[in-house]
């Protein structure tokens, strides 16, 4: 079993016969215009060409900033790499040791958004949320080509709630309610519950303090 | 009289000794081979145009490689500042042959710019010539994680040679890597030297720097 190291076969329009996501040819989870970009981009033609998944990390290790596509319409690597994932398509073990492992940040960032385009909306829950812990801080290639600053946890939840991200509009993920009420999601729990309830606590004990005063008066007037 | 075998210095031989001596054996061999080949071809082109369609030669593909992903980056700046004597006429020729531009070996052609060149090295044509496949080997679970790890050590590698500040330190680690440069060339002149007839080496000394390629 073997890639082919060009995606020739992958972008032919007239007929892929190739592995589905969605039912659909997996290099039309991105849009087509950025795909065009990608497949004209210096990068994708020298760094993509003949890597396989463990030769792509080397690719992801050097990646310094995430986004879609920046200047004159120019992808930056990070969507680069999403095409290869499309066409290399690796088994979920690889995914998530790409998801999972703590050294390479950006890395971390390709995986979720590959979760968040090929998983089931079932699995990018379950997945995907153990990251909003994630605190890591990322570059992100704006569309006039600035950076700007997000963090792990920031982008997930991006990739959680909204319906474009990095020049990509995302598969509709139903929303965490209807799948907790079909029961194939557990509650979510906050790591922040504590903190909240606490706040409320502390919240509700100072109203009742400042107000106990004009309580007592009032009941005594 | 001396025997019309023998010359003057007594060695056994005719007048045309000096002729190259073909072995003729080998070449009818050859040469049946070649004939028995194109015989096959032809048939196969012929076959082809009766049903239709163009025939195509079939590539060996039993002894290619796999294609393997670039270790570096392709270095497009390398002859940046430097002059080059090109064979005129041949360069104002398409691509066939060497001229003014990127230059690929393997299959003898030439480009005017990356984009071109980075095309046709991701060409079938290329990969066919440097018997490479265009497949590219699957890598498992654990080539995976042994990948990580490597670049990991890597990483740490290279920011433990960054975070170098003592100076001394620094100074004497250049020294040292500008000496094995030198030693480097210094085995270059002299493995040149060896080469050529007397060991007296080239009467123009090339030198690297000076960015002129004879």
């Amino acid at each position: 079993m073997a890639h082919q190291a060009d995606a020739r076969r992958m972008l032919d329009d007239r007929g892929y016969t190739g592995q589905t996501i969605h039912d659909t040819n997996p290099a039309h989870l991105l849009e087509k215009a950025v795909r065009d970009r990608i497949i004209d981009s210096y990068y994708w033609k020298e760094q993509c060409f003949g890597i396989n998944e463990a030769t792509l990390c080397d690719r992801a290790v050097d990646m310094t900033f995430i986004g879609g596509t920046y200047g004159q319409q120019k992808p930056t690597p990070f969507l680069c790499l999403m095409l290869k994932l499309l066409q290399l398509l690796p088994p979920r073990e690889i995914v998530l040791e790409y998801l999972h492992q703590r050294e390479f940040k950006y890395l971390t960032a390709l995986a979720a958004f590959y979760v968040r385009l090929t998983f089931s909306s079932v699995d990018v829950y379950k997945t995907l949320e153990p990251l909003l812990e994630d605190y890591r801080k990322l570059r992100r290639r704006t569309k006039d080509g600035g950076y700007a600053l997000v963090y792990l946890d920031q982008f997930v939840d991006d990739l959680l709630t909204k319906e474009r991200v990095c020049g990509t509009s995302l598969r509709k993920l139903p929303a965490r309610q209807v799948l907790e009420d079909l029961d194939q999601l557990e509650e979510r729990v906050s790591p922040l519950s504590e903190e909240l309830e606490g706040l409320d606590d502390s919240d509700d004990n100072e109203r009742n303090g400042t107000t106990n005063g004009h309580d007592e008066e009032s009941d005594s007037g | 009289m001396a025997d019309s075998k023998s010359n003057a210095y007594g060695t056994n031989t005719s007048d045309t000794s000096f002729r190259k001596t073909w072995d003729k054996a080998e070449y009818t061999e050859k040469a049946r081979a070649r004939e028995a080949q194109e015989r096959e071809e032809g048939k196969a082109r012929y076959e082809a145009k009766l049903q239709g369609k163009k025939y195509y030669k079939s590539s060996d593909t039993t002894t290619a490689k796999q294609t393997e992903s670039r270790a570096n980056r392709l270095n497009v700046a390398a002859n940046v500042g430097k002059t080059m004597l090109v064979p005129a006429g041949v360069a104002a020729v398409g691509k066939r042959g060497r001229g003014a531009g990127f230059y690929c070996a393997d299959c003898d052609l030439t480009f005017k710019d990356n984009i071109q060149l980075v095309d046709h090295l991701n060409s079938k044509q290329h990969l066919t010539n440097v018997g490479e496949s265009g497949e590219v080997g699957r890598a498992t679970l654990e080539e995976v994680r042994a990948r990580l790890e490597y670049l990991k050590q890597k990483r740490e590698e290279d920011r433990k040679e960054l975070n170098l500040v003592d100076l001394q330190e620094r100074i004497k680690r250049r020294e040292d890597e500008e000496e094995t440069k030198r030693e480097e060339k210094r085995r270059k002149r002299r493995e040149k030297r060896r080469k050529t007839e007397g060991g007296v080496g080239h009467n123009v000394e090339e030198d690297e720097e000076s960015g002129i390629i004879c």
